[in-house]
């Protein structure tokens, strides 16, 4: 500040005393566009950064169509995945189902059985450290063999079927009067 | 140059006023729209996007298992499906469709063309077939659709499965319809037994799902809402189920051979209190509850009383020798009857005046012998030694629907309650607080809780039960309870009640019980109870079994119908935790004594 204040000052004097030439520079300093071949520019530079651009926005574009087919992709993918998933679910299920009518306590003494094997009715041991019989051993026979299959399940009371014998004369086509048992008598069918 | 270009687009600011008026345009179509398809049209839009993709189902929570002690499985769930059809479309294929549901899942074909037959114009629901396991309708469902009949569609019906069929049925229960619409109607609320006990535990919480599909499959990055089920907790027991498949089979075959009403079986490990098999006869198969009658669907051992008898002269013994008012060699000299107010007590055998010892009377289970040993302690006494041995308070399994038995009010005691309760009348238990108080004995006089859940659970009620809150208390000194042990080890020797129940090469420590029970007309026209108790190996005792039949005809009795089937479980399990035989049996106490004798 303290060193343009001078210069301005002396510079007013200067265009009061040389008019002519301070037009003249002045014409000059005024401002015009500078030609592009003054900057080293020239037109044909403008097509590969217009290109650039078209190309990211086209890279863009065709981008995110195939970000979102990929997505659509991979979702197929995943359901396809997860029905598979599902379909094995229900295949390990069905087999532990079938493991555990495999591993069916009944099912095994059953087997066991059809094999002609008894339950032993002593326990004893071989003691493998040094070959010891330990309890006493005897042959194992039927005698203490359990009841494997249930007892036939008894009918409840009300799914009885019930016959009531009508006797009828022969003649009248009416029924005859109660003669004991005869009528109202119940007995059970067996199924 | 530039003075034309101007001419031709017009000036700056009219151009812009174009450009205003444009948009303004555009905006107040757009926003006239927005006011239509918010405002005016609203429902009619949202009831469109809700019906072209989005998706809600529910997602089931697993219904936790019940295993035993080694991880089978007791009780599990899988998922299962329903078949479903619309008898409108399936109206005019209902044999062909038939067809296949006979074929493949055996159900029956003439019931389904009937379901499969539009039984008016309204109809377009029918429920085919429930609980299937999701492979089979599956593949059904696909069948279909191959063949082209439409009309039969799945949908998720979760299954629950018993592998084990009436193994622990009993104690494990059953699902059913409750008949509360609230609960739904698939069949799947808790009944009876451990799935009603832990039923909070088992079930989970259900969760639900909200995604929007196009062509059948989840749109990405589209709306989605996620609630996880949170499965049930598995329900682990301490029963082991081979031992309780074989615990059922002997006892059932036992009460069908004697024709008896019903029976249990109690299996329990002496040091820990669990129970490896709680054994009911008529057994239930949670599959098909209905087979079995109504008050036998849950456990008979819990829920029925009885007088235990003769059992009981054990636990009075064991007070007797802890309050040292008793020594196993004490001299009674029992007459034939004993006569206390108006009643006549009697022994089960004929007989005059006999000297027997204490360990004689228990031996030859002499009701006056004991009745007389008892008369040494007072009621107060000899009462606290019976609620400490667990009777008359209910036992901490967490079953629901216990009878905890009674024990006479001391305000009610007298002579004659004092010696009737001293040999096993006048009162009544359960199977599994008489297996409990056996087990005391030995367990070398320490009374431990009985326990059928594993862990730390809290059932229904409130309760926390289980192996991890097992208490212990001493009832009786070590000393009484192994002099206790021996005497009892006369009842399976020669010469005692019941040899039978004896396995050679073993200590075996027990005692049988026949109680008259109380019918509607007091003793008259009542029936019996005979049952057994006992533990072995007798000096380092690893098991306790008690059995117990109701009302068995044909002559049945303690020695001759439940100590068989003591028998035959203390063998089972003997055999199965590989217990070897221990040392050999001390000198008997002697069952007589002499007048001549010091």
């Amino acid at each position: 500040m303290s060193q343009q204040q001078p210069a301005t000052s002396t510079g007013t004097g200067l265009r009061a005393r040389v008019p002519r030439l301070a037009e003249a520079a002045v014409e000059r300093a005024r401002l015009t566009v500078v030609p592009p071949r003054a900057l080293g520019r020239t037109q044909a530079a403008r097509t590969p950064f217009a290109v650039l651009v078209i190309a990211l926005l086209a890279a863009g574009v065709v981008g995110l169509l195939m970000f979102n087919t990929q997505m659509q992709q991979t979702s197929f993918t995943a359901t396809a995945l997860q029905r598979e998933a599902t379909a094995l679910t229900a295949q390990k299920q069905s087999l532990v189902l079938e493991l555990d009518r495999l591993r069916d306590p009944q099912r095994v003494a059953q087997a066991a059985r059809d094999l002609g094997m008894v339950a032993p009715s002593q326990p004893a041991f071989v003691r493998l450290s040094d070959g010891r019989v330990l309890g006493r051993p005897v042959p194992a026979t039927g005698a203490d063999a359990v009841q494997i299959q249930p007892a036939p399940v008894e009918k409840p009371e009300e799914l009885k079927r019930k016959t009531v014998v009508v006797q009828v004369d022969p003649e009248t086509g009416r029924p005859l009067p109660s003669r004991g048992p005869a009528r109202g008598a119940s007995t059970e069918q067996g199924d | 140059m530039s003075r034309p270009r101007r001419s031709s687009r017009g000036e700056p600011h009219v151009r812009l006023r174009v450009a205003l008026i444009a948009v303004t345009v555009l905006l107040t179509v757009f926003a006239a729209r927005l006011g239509q398809i918010q405002g005016i049209d609203a429902a009619s839009y949202v009831e469109r996007a809700g019906t072209s993709g989005l998706v809600t189902i529910d997602l089931p929570a697993q219904r936790g298992s019940i295993l035993d002690r080694n991880g089978q499985p007791l009780a599990e769930s899988v998922s299962g499906l329903m078949l479903v059809a619309d008898p409108q479309t399936t109206g005019p294929n209902a044999e062909a469709i038939a067809q296949v549901l006979a074929d493949r899942l055996d159900l029956d074909y003439f019931d389904q063309v009937e379901r499969l037959t539009p039984s008016d114009e309204t109809t377009r629901f029918v429920y085919l077939a429930r609980k299937i396991p999701a492979t089979q309708a599956t593949r059904v469902v696909e069948v279909l659709r191959e063949k082209q009949l439409a009309g039969v569609d799945s949908r998720p019906d979760p299954l629950r499965t018993y592998p084990a069929g009436d193994v622990g049925g009993n104690l494990v229960g059953f699902l059913g319809d409750d008949g509360n619409p609230a609960n739904g109607d698939d069949g799947n609320d808790p009944m009876v037994g451990l799935e009603l006990a832990f039923d909070g535990d088992l079930a989970g919480t259900d969760g639900h799902e909200t995604y929007e599909v196009g062509g059948g499959n989840r749109i990405p990055l589209g709306d989605r809402s996620k609630v996880d089920p949170v499965d049930g907790r598995d329900l682990r027991l301490t029963i082991d189920r081979d031992v309780q498949w074989y615990a059922q089979k002997a006892l059932c075959t036992q009460v069908e051979r004697f024709d008896a009403t019903w029976g249990a079986a109690v299996v329990m490990d002496t040091e820990t209190g669990e129970l490896l098999a709680l054994a009911d006869c008529p057994t239930v198969d949670p599959v098909e509850p209905g087979q079995t009658p109504k008050d036998s669907r849950g456990s008979r051992a819990l829920a029925d009383v009885f007088e235990p008898g003769s059992v009981q002269k054990v636990l009075t013994f064991a007070g007797l020798l802890d309050a040292d008012e008793v020594t196993p060699q004490t001299r009674l000299t029992v007459p034939g009857e004993l006569e206390i107010y108006d009643r006549t007590i009697r022994d089960w055998f004929e007989h005059g005046v006999l000297r027997l010892t204490a360990a004689g009377a228990l031996a030859k289970s002499s009701n006056i012998g004991t009745a007389m040993a008892a008369e040494e302690q007072s009621p107060e006494e000899f009462r606290g030694y019976l609620e400490a041995f667990g009777l008359g308070t209910p036992t901490s399994l967490g079953l629901p629907a216990e009878s905890a038995g009674s024990l006479p009010a001391l305000a009610d005691w007298n002579r004659l309650t004092q010696a009737q309760v001293a040999f096993g009348q006048g009162l009544s238990v359960n199977a599994v607080q008489m297996a409990a108080a056996v087990n005391t004995i030995a367990n070398s006089g320490l009374h431990v809780e009985p326990s059928l859940v594993e862990g730390r659970r809290t059932n229904g009620a409130g309760l926390e039960v289980g192996t991890g809150t097992t208490s212990v208390d001493r009832v009786v000194s070590a000393e009484a309870a192994s002099e206790t042990t021996r005497m009892m080890e006369l009842v399976t020797g020669d010469g005692g009640s019941a040899p039978n129940a004896g396995i050679p090469g073993y200590r075996v420590a027990g005692k049988t019980g026949t109680a008259q029970q109380a019918g509607s007309q007091g003793y008259a026209n009542g029936y019996k109870a005979v049952s057994f108790g006992g533990f072995a190996p007798a000096d380092d005792p690893r098991f306790t079994v008690y059995v117990v039949v109701s009302d068995p005809k044909n002559g049945g009795s303690g020695a001759g119908t439940a100590a068989p089937v003591f028998r035959q479980l203390m063998t089972h399990v003997l055999q199965r935790y590989a217990v070897p035989p221990t040392g050999e049996r001390e000198a008997a106490y002697p069952l007589w004594w002499k007048p001549s004798d010091r």
